[in-house]
């Protein structure tokens, strides 16, 4: 008996196949790999960029505060900053709205003063305190007691503030650093810290 | 054995070829979108809201600028402001750079001093746009608490929030939806102007500075706690407050400061070499200007007589009437080479001003209660002694040097020995010179000073508050962040 080969049903040879199974292995092997990789590698930057843009807040809210304040004041271990800043806006419970309910939420008029300082703008007798800390991994901001969370990373997110009195006024130098996460082999790798520093001047002069 | 290629078989190899673009396509988008997402916020949305800051603080310069104008250049202050209201507001919003930034400010008088000097208060907004996309940051969800970037940064995307939560002027009134032609942010600056007076400080000086004398000193008190005595090292005693003002400013790197100051020190780049020598601050990085000093538009009307005070003779004023700090009663002098008294009127506290268009090289006796200014054109060349004050308040005897218009003319203050004086001088165009070992009660505003005595000087505090502003300056900022 003669087997008819048919060119329609032709397949491949047990050496193709293999050839072929080990090019495809190859192949979908790195493949996958390159796939972790960038996973990784994007993972990486993101949290990368995330934590330098908390970076950049942290710097933002921290000068914002500094130029409208009366006080800036830097604890020993760098920290902790605690700063006056005017209270321009009217809010519930103040003795204007008090007496005038419609005042809540529009800014006030300043008094002036002569003190043994010289002259003074006040907008109220006590101005308010902010309180730049560090809790855990987050950096709060607290106003008044309503705590803010401006910034919370993983990346050992520290920022320093330095402040430097001057004659009439005073400015605060803050650096703000972070130890990017990046793993080789479920290890810590190899990373550098990346600091961002600013510097800010209180545009009011200096109380105390 | 041949094998056979047929058309209908290449389709899954397109197929896998084609999944594969798309998948690596999905990835490739995903990392694009985060990147642009993230540049979006870090590159245009950051940068808008630092330049808005940027804007704002140039209105109020704008805004500042012409109020100065209110004393340097009167008759062209508020050009192109409409005043409605109590306020002045600019005919319109200034854009400028290539970011096309645009600032506008509301300016009014919200208090007047005690010399009857208004307080203005500059509110301004400076507008940055957004580039890129319209879009939110990624950072706003990391808690509770926590709405990240757009707590910081308030993105207008179409309408201006602020408009619509508290109205145009920010206190609830006229609020409305304002549509944006663009994505921008708006930041928004309340700054306090206040008057300067013309002796805020126990010696400022706008050029070099050399003084005084080794055993000199310098200190501060204030008449209205009654006489001066030294209190500036005893920290119990109850005006110890006020005897540490004794403050010398320094618009020049050359200053060598000798003597014992119980105040601070500013210059502009100078290194003080005596430190120790001084109580208060040093800061040597405060530059300022002092604009030249010119007549006073509002000068009186002079009374007819006297005209002069020639040599070898006494001139004495009686005022016609007492006067006031705003309408004093005046006199026009053409020489002051001899000796000139001045009476008060009645019982009154009395006010006069006296502008001499020579030098003045005669001598002067100010009565108690008498509040004198006198304007002089040239140069004042006279003994300590001949400078009379019966009431030891420097403030009511005022000398004003008024600036040479021609700048190659100067200007001299030279003050020698023997005797004391209470008074003060403002000559931003004078060299002042001192000698002898006086003591003296008051303030000098000059352009460059000398003084190799022994002198004893007191700064008086209620000299910060008395005369008319001389220049204005920011003494207050604070941001409306909402």
């Amino acid at each position: 008996m003669k087997l008819k080969t048919s060119q329609t049903i032709a397949g491949f040879t047990l050496c193709e196949m293999l050839v072929s199974l080990s090019l495809s292995s190859i192949v979908l092997a790195a493949a996958i790999t390159c796939g972790i990789s960038l996973q990784k590698s994007f993972s990486a930057v993101d949290n990368y960029f995330t934590t330098h843009m908390q970076q950049i807040r942290i710097i933002d809210y921290l000068n914002r505060d500094v130029k409208r304040g009366l006080i800036v004041t830097t604890s020993v271990d760098l920290q902790t900053v605690t700063m006056s800043v005017p209270s321009y806006i009217i809010q519930t419970g103040d003795p204007e709205a008090v007496a005038n309910p419609s005042l809540v939420g529009t800014p006030r008029t300043p008094t002036i003063a002569y003190t043994s300082s010289g002259w003074q703008v006040n907008y109220t007798a006590s101005p308010v305190t902010v309180v730049y800390s560090i809790s855990g991994s987050s950096i709060l901001r607290t106003e008044n007691g309503v705590v803010t969370t401006i910034a919370s990373s993983t990346d050992q997110l520290v920022p320093q503030s330095t402040d430097v009195e001057l004659a009439n006024t005073e400015y605060a130098n803050t650096s703000v650093t972070f130890l990017p996460i990046f793993t080789s082999g479920n290890a810590v790798a190899s990373r550098t810290g990346t600091s961002m520093y600013a510097t800010a001047y209180l545009r009011n002069k200096r109380r105390g | 054995m041949r094998i056979s290629i047929r058309p209908f078989e290449r389709g899954n190899v397109l197929l896998c070829v084609l999944c594969t673009i798309l998948v690596v396509s999905v990835i490739g988008g995903n990392v694009l979108l985060n990147c642009m997402t993230r540049y979006n916020a870090a590159s245009s949305q950051v940068r808008s809201w630092k330049e808005s800051l940027d804007a704002a603080e140039t209105g109020g310069d704008i805004a500042y600028a012409e109020i100065r104008k209110t004393i340097l250049d009167p008759s062209h202050a508020f050009t192109g402001w409409t005043y409605s209201g109590g306020v002045y507001t600019p005919n319109s919003s200034v854009t400028y750079g290539k970011d096309n930034l645009s600032t506008s400010a509301r300016v009014d008088a919200f208090y007047y001093d005690s010399n009857g000097n208004p307080w203005y208060r500059i509110r301004t907004q400076g507008t940055a746009p957004v580039a890129g996309l319209k879009r939110v940051g990624m950072d706003d969800r990391m808690g509770p608490n926590t709405r990240g970037d757009s707590l910081l940064r308030k993105v207008d995307f179409n309408y201006d929030h602020f408009v619509a939560t508290y109205g145009a002027n920010g206190d609830g009134m006229n609020k409305t939806l304002v549509p944006v032609s663009q994505p921008q942010v708006t930041r928004r600056v309340e700054l306090i102007v206040a008057p300067i007076t013309p002796f805020e400080a126990a010696i400022k000086a706008v050029g070099t500075f050399y003084g005084l004398g080794d055993a000199a000193m310098i200190d501060s008190y204030n008449s209205a706690n009654g006489a001066y005595y030294f209190t500036a090292n005893n920290p119990s005693d109850p005006h110890y407050s006020d005897s540490r003002s004794g403050n010398v400013e320094i618009d020049s790197a050359v200053a060598t400061i000798r003597g014992m100051l119980y105040g601070n020190v500013a210059t502009n780049g100078g290194t003080i070499v005596r430190s120790n020598q001084i109580a208060g601050t040093i800061d040597n990085n405060v530059p300022f200007t002092v604009p030249p000093f010119k007549m006073p538009t509002d000068f009186p009307t002079p009374q007819s007589s006297p005209t002069k005070v020639p040599g070898n003779s006494t001139v004495t004023v009686n005022p016609p009437a007492a006067g006031s700090a705003q309408s004093p009663i005046s006199y026009l002098f053409s020489s002051f080479t001899g000796h000139l008294v001045v009476n008060q009127y009645a019982s009154s506290q009395t006010y006069v001003d006296i502008h001499v268009t020579s030098d003045v090289t005669g001598t002067i006796d100010i009565t108690p209660n008498v509040h004198a200014r006198i304007y002089f054109d040239g140069n004042v060349n006279v003994k300590a002694r001949d400078v009379v004050n019966e009431s030891g308040i420097a403030a009511n005897l005022q000398f004003y040097g008024i600036s040479p218009t021609d700048p190659s003319v100067s200007q001299s203050i030279a003050i020698g020995p023997p005797g004391s004086y209470a008074a003060t001088f403002y000559a931003p165009s004078a060299d002042f010179s001192l000698t002898g070992n006086p003591d003296i009660t008051g303030a000098i505003v000059c352009k460059t000073f000398y003084g190799n005595g022994n002198t004893t000087w007191h700064y008086d505090r209620q000299l910060d508050k008395v005369g008319d502003a001389v220049d204005y300056r920011v003494i207050n900022y604070v941001e409306d962040i909402r």
